[in-house]
């Protein structure tokens, strides 16, 4: 599947900001299933300061110093991109869930894909009693880790109720958990709290989700917006899955990947410094179109 | 022989009496006698030299110490005791115990020995966890034993220096065997090298006749080699280089404000750096200067808001780009703090053997980290031998509880334990309870033996580490030597290190061959700049207020009334009103409204208030005050502080207005006569004449008026301090136009409006100019204007109208000044880029 995505956001400012130094993790990376065909990101006004790089998780990752006063900072990024991911292994077929909590322990391998990185709290996803019992109840003794991680998935999916209003960006997760509301950044990081207090490694994944769902199917939650799911560690064979607790689905080609990392805060699409004091407003408009 | 006349008791009853009941704890061995109660040899000396004092003696040495301490202001924060409004609340006087430990210097070789070779193990395996990453791969390390701690700073990998150690810490400990012992490794940003050599100087002015006759060991030769090892870091030859401090509200900032002027470094928040072109720079007064070396007291995730944590508003946006970039070096590297977690203790000595070839001089406390099987499994089997800690600092979260001993716990929380470290072992390491040695502390006139931990430090230098012949001795006050944490009611204690020769004395300052002539001191940055500002605005308040008070009380307690005098008291207390520093109402008379003008801390612009605002301000550039400048803070504030039980008189508070106004007075004084005129003098000296400028024209407006009684006249002569010139001039009494001219126009009378605006001419000429087309800068001009205006006028047509502007017109000066110098403005695009250095 061939996609282009074209992704907007705009802050608007009560009051001149003079100086700003961005972040932007928002150019879409390449493996895992997907090919970047090209891929272009435009700031306004333009960075008197500008370079990119690879962040530690090989995500791609745009730094910009503004020096010009501005009330508006428009930032647009345009890709195209393939996404073709081998068929996901059969749930039931995958390694006990311990077997794979032990081999993770016991990697010896600091390299970016390593699970050796997703075992252990992070910022945003700290260890919350209540969620590692939640997702416990999944995880029967010697249960294939796939197997058993759907149904946690599918148990969040249909616990949890999807509402926009409900959370920001800084709220905790323990209180979207206690609420049972939240969206697919909550979700994610749920899930991804209950698998990495088993031992288990799991990974925070942000990108998009097709818009237009194929005739006489029904639209998904997360589209017209960016997207975040969770990548589960299934064993050395296996590797990587993504798991999508806002749909209940295993990751496959309806899903593009921009960034991983352990969480939100690793991944932020954009993230900025700047002098100056007001308030601000943010719109994102996002399409993702199929074109072939 | 003269001890024993006056004290009546000989040195041998004295050392009786200091020896009394000292007996070394249970299974604690002490440092300073043996198991038979017998006083060890290296610590003859030193007893014999406190027996040939008295008492009295010993107490007066005390005091001596216990004083410099206070001079000083040697100070720590408690954790939480943070009042955002006075940072300098919640610190603490510096606990002191005025026995040392003594480590005779054979002793004293292995431990060096020992915290060299550790500082070099950690190093090597930084500089692997930041590059190659052989060590893991080769199994001598579980990844999971890096990966897990939240100071592993990914976006610091293969960075040039992401993890270079530079200073190096190890908390020590002695056990029953005698063997010195690490508890923990400092590796991210270890404090106490300047409590270190505060203790010292302390013990100095009580002893100093010891530290000849005893051989003590200097301290000065490690502080010179840490300086030489940031300097070889830079690539420029005259570096500058910075401390980095998270600012006054933490618990060391009197440390950092003291190592950084030792040092001779530059002493900066967050805010004072700034990321452009790939650099860091300082913003200062005369515009961007190169940041060459950082030295770095917080901690390494808080550097960067942008790459690392988000939440931090300690750090400098773009910090870690500039490491990755290499136009900056910061000590210790950022991501330093992940060779402190407990959870890699275990695996050192086989580390050590693979990276140096070498056993471990000092062994570390036995650690099992709970994420490998066999080692959980034997933890769980001997769990309530165990100490229980988390293998790494919390990443936040609340989990972080610090060390338990399992068998102290109740049993329903041992068990919660029990399965928390069944299910993710990795979180945990179980270590053998460490049994401290004991040391000397002076009690109720005797001897205790109380147990101890003791810091030594290490500095990378161009010949190698360097370590500290001495170090940080902190002190339990709990007689449990099983004790994990020293962190409640300590005292700490100055080592020394004795040698068997005399040894040579050395100091900071350089040979006098080799240092260049300079007359200007550094740079000053913008953030200082603006807090001496202000520091000069609020001293400046409060005098006036002060006067304000006296002049308000002097004529409550005058018994003999002038005509007009009820009109002057409305006005004087109107003013006070307008101010800010009292109430208006029916409740309010003229006398409680000085009162609260004295000491209402509520009424932001009474004289206590601005104090405490002067006070903030001064703390946070206090390593730019001197130790007597600080002490008149002290001073102002308990006496702008009320007494227990009643209100005092009219006459007690006017007493009070005039004492304190004394203190002010000092402090004037001390600026004037001992402030080097650099930029921060200047600074000071500004705000210090555009307040008394504004207050003056204020004054003017308010009792200077067309129809103004004799009396109103006379209390302008008294709030502008120009009574006796006044009568030196003219025989009558107070009259409208010779008053106006010498409070407002003559360049002669240091209170007048017309003497500040001279002051401020010269002072703002000689600032630093950012222009290069030859224009004038805002602050600049205006100030040319105002003088003119003020060198013309004539006091007849002086109104209050014309008054008015001269007020307005300071004002402005003082935006252009704060626009122009200070940080919460970041002026028009590209002007600042014309001042990179």
């Amino acid at each position: 599947m061939i996609y282009d995505v074209r992704h907007v956001t705009t802050y608007g400012y009560s009051r001149q900001v003079p100086f700003a130094r961005c972040i932007m993790r928002l150019l879409p990376r390449d493996g895992s299933g997907q090919s970047v065909q090209k891929s272009e990101l435009s700031v306004m006004p333009r960075p008197a300061e500008r370079s990119d790089a690879a962040c530690f998780f090989g995500n791609r990752m745009t730094t910009v110093t503004i020096t010009k006063p501005h009330r508006e900072l428009k930032v647009e990024m345009r890709a195209r991109l393939s996404v073709e991911r081998s068929a996901p292994p059969h749930p039931g077929l995958t390694r006990g869930w311990e077997e794979v909590a032990a081999l993770a322990l016991a990697s010896d391998s600091l390299a970016p894909a390593s699970p050796t990185h997703h075992i252990y709290p992070s910022r945003l996803v700290p260890e919350v009693g209540a969620v590692v019992a939640y997702a416990r109840t999944s995880f029967g003794k010697g249960r294939p880790v796939l197997e058993a991680a759907s149904e946690l998935m599918a148990r969040i999916r249909h616990d949890f109720t999807y509402d926009p209003a409900a959370t920001e960006v800084s709220t905790p997760l323990a209180e979207a958990f206690a609420q049972r509301h939240g969206v697919c950044q909550d979700f994610a990081h749920i899930m991804i709290a209950g698998l990495r207090g088993l031992g288990l490694p799991a990974a925070y994944v942000s990108g998009y989700i097709r818009t237009i769902p194929p005739p006489g199917q029904k639209r998904l939650e997360g589209a017209d917006a960016s997207h975040a799911w969770a990548l589960l560690w299934c064993g050395p064979e296996t590797g990587w899955v993504g798991l999508d607790p806002t749909n209940d689905l295993i990751v496959a080609d309806d899903h593009i990947v921009t960034a991983i990392g352990r969480d939100y805060a690793d991944v932020a699409p954009l993230d900025g410094v700047l002098i100056g004091p007001g308030s601000q407003k943010i719109g994102v408009a996002v399409d993702v179109i199929p074109v072939g | 022989m003269q001890g024993r006349i006056r004290s009546g008791r000989t040195k041998a009853e004295r050392r009786a009496a200091l020896l009394a009941g000292y007996r070394p704890l249970p299974g604690a061995r002490d440092e300073f006698v043996d198991a038979e109660g017998a006083v060890r040899p290296h610590w003859e000396p030193f007893l014999q030299e406190w027996c040939a004092l008295s008492q009295d003696e010993l107490l007066q040495r005390f005091g001596l110490a216990d004083r410099h301490v206070h001079d000083t202001g040697v100070s720590y924060r408690v954790h939480g005791d943070i009042d955002e409004r006075d940072p300098s609340a919640g610190e603490r006087p510096w606990p002191l115990s005025h026995v040392p430990l003594v480590i005779p210097g054979a002793e004293w070789q292995t431990i060096a020995a020992g915290v060299a070779q550790r500082a070099q193990l950690l190093s090597t395996l930084l500089d692997d966890i930041y590059g190659p990453g052989e060590i893991v791969a080769k199994d001598l390390l579980p990844a999971a034993v890096v990966s897990g701690s939240p100071d592993y700073l990914r976006p610091l990998h293969g960075a040039p220096g992401g993890g270079t150690l530079q200073l190096y810490a190890a908390d020590l400990g002695r056990g029953p065997d005698g063997r010195w012992w690490v508890l923990q490794d400092r590796a991210q940003a270890p404090s106490g090298t300047g409590y270190a050599l505060e203790n010292r100087l302390a013990l100095t002015r009580a002893f100093p006749d010891m530290f000849r006759s005893m051989n003590i060991e200097r301290l000065a030769a490690f502080f010179q080699s840490f300086r030489a090892g940031l300097v070889a870091r830079s690539k420029r030859i005259e570096p500058r280089i910075c401390l980095l401090t998270p600012g006054p509200l933490n618990e060391s900032y009197f440390e950092q404000a003291y190592l950084a002027r030792y040092l001779g470094f530059l002493l900066v928040e967050g805010g004072d750096l700034l990321m452009r072109e790939g650099r860091v720079h300082v913003r200062t007064i005369a515009g961007l200067k190169r940041a060459d070396v950082i030295w770095r007291r917080i901690d390494g995730d808080f550097a960067d808001p942008l790459e690392l944590n988000a939440q931090s508003a300690l750090g400098v946006a773009g910090l870690v780009e500039a490491v990755r970039e290499g136009n900056v070096h910061i000590a210790n590297g950022l991501g330093s703090g992940v060779v402190e977690a407990r959870a890699l203790m275990g695996f050192l000595p086989a580390v050590a053997r693979q990276l140096l070839g070498e056993e471990l001089i000092l062994p570390n406390i036995a650690t099992w980290w709970c994420g490998q099987r066999r080692e959980r499994e034997a933890v769980l089997d001997r769990l309530d031998e165990m100490s229980i800690a988390p293998a790494f600092r919390s990443a936040g979260g609340g989990l972080d509880t610090g060390p338990v001993l399992a068998g102290d716990l109740p049993a329903s929380e041992r068990e919660a334990l029990r399965a928390r470290i069944a299910a993710r072992g990795m979180d945990y390491v179980g270590q053998e309870i460490v049994r401290l040695s004991t040391m000397p502390v002076f009690q109720n006139g005797r001897l205790e033996p109380h147990p101890m931990t003791l810091r030594v430090f290490a500095a990378a230098t161009p010949d190698g580490w360097k370590v500290m012949p001495g170090g940080f001795c902190r002190i339990s006050d709990e007689p449990d030597a099983r004790a994990v944490s020293l962190r409640n009611g300590v005292r700490s204690s100055d080592v020394w290190v004795t040698a068997d020769a005399p040894v040579e004395p050395l100091t900071l300052l350089p040979t006098p061959d080799r240092i260049a002539i300079r007359r200007i001191t550094g740079t000053l940055p913008s953030r200082a700049a603006d807090n001496l500002f202000w520091l000069g605005r609020y001293l400046e308040r409060c005098e006036a207020t002060l006067r304000l008070v006296r002049a308000l009380l002097g004529r409550l307690i005058d018994s003999d009334p002038a005509p007009g005098r009820s009109g002057t008291v409305r006005r004087l207390g109107d003013l006070l009103v307008a101010w800010g520093s009292a109430q208006r109402g029916r409740s309010q008379s003229p006398a409680t409204q000085a009162y609260s003008a004295l000491y209402s801390l509520d009424d932001y612009g009474s004289a206590a208030a601005s104090v405490r605002e002067a006070r903030r301000t001064a703390s946070v550039i206090r390593e730019r005050l001197s130790v007597d400048a600080w002490r008149l803070f002290g001073d102002l504030q308990s006496q702008l502080t009320p007494k227990e039980g009643r209100k005092p008189s009219e006459g007690e508070a006017y007493e009070i207005a005039d004492r304190a106004l004394k203190t002010l007075a000092a402090f004037s004084g001390l600026s004037q006569e001992n402030m080097v005129r650099g930029a921060g003098w200047r600074f000071l000296d500004i705000g210090r004449r555009l307040e008394r400028g504004v207050g003056t024209c204020r004054f003017a407006r308010q009792f200077a008026e067309n129809d103004a009684s004799v009396d109103s006249l006379d209390a302008l002569l008294d709030l502008t301090d120009s009574q006796i010139t006044y009568r030196s001039r003219y025989l009558l009494g107070a009259s409208l136009q010779p008053v106006l001219d010498l409070v407002m126009l003559d360049p002669y009378n240091p209170r007048s409006v017309a003497f500040q605006i001279e002051r401020l001419e010269a002072e703002i000429a000689d600032l630093p100019s950012l222009t290069e087309d030859g224009m004038l800068e805002a602050p600049r001009r205006l100030i040319l204007r105002l003088a003119a205006d003020c060198r013309t006028a004539e006091a007849s047509r002086l109104d209050r109208t014309s008054i008015l502007l001269f007020e307005q017109l300071l004002m402005g000066i003082s935006s252009a000044i704060a626009d122009r110098y200070f940080l919460q403005n970041s002026g028009p695009e590209g002007s600042r880029l014309t001042g990179i250095a």
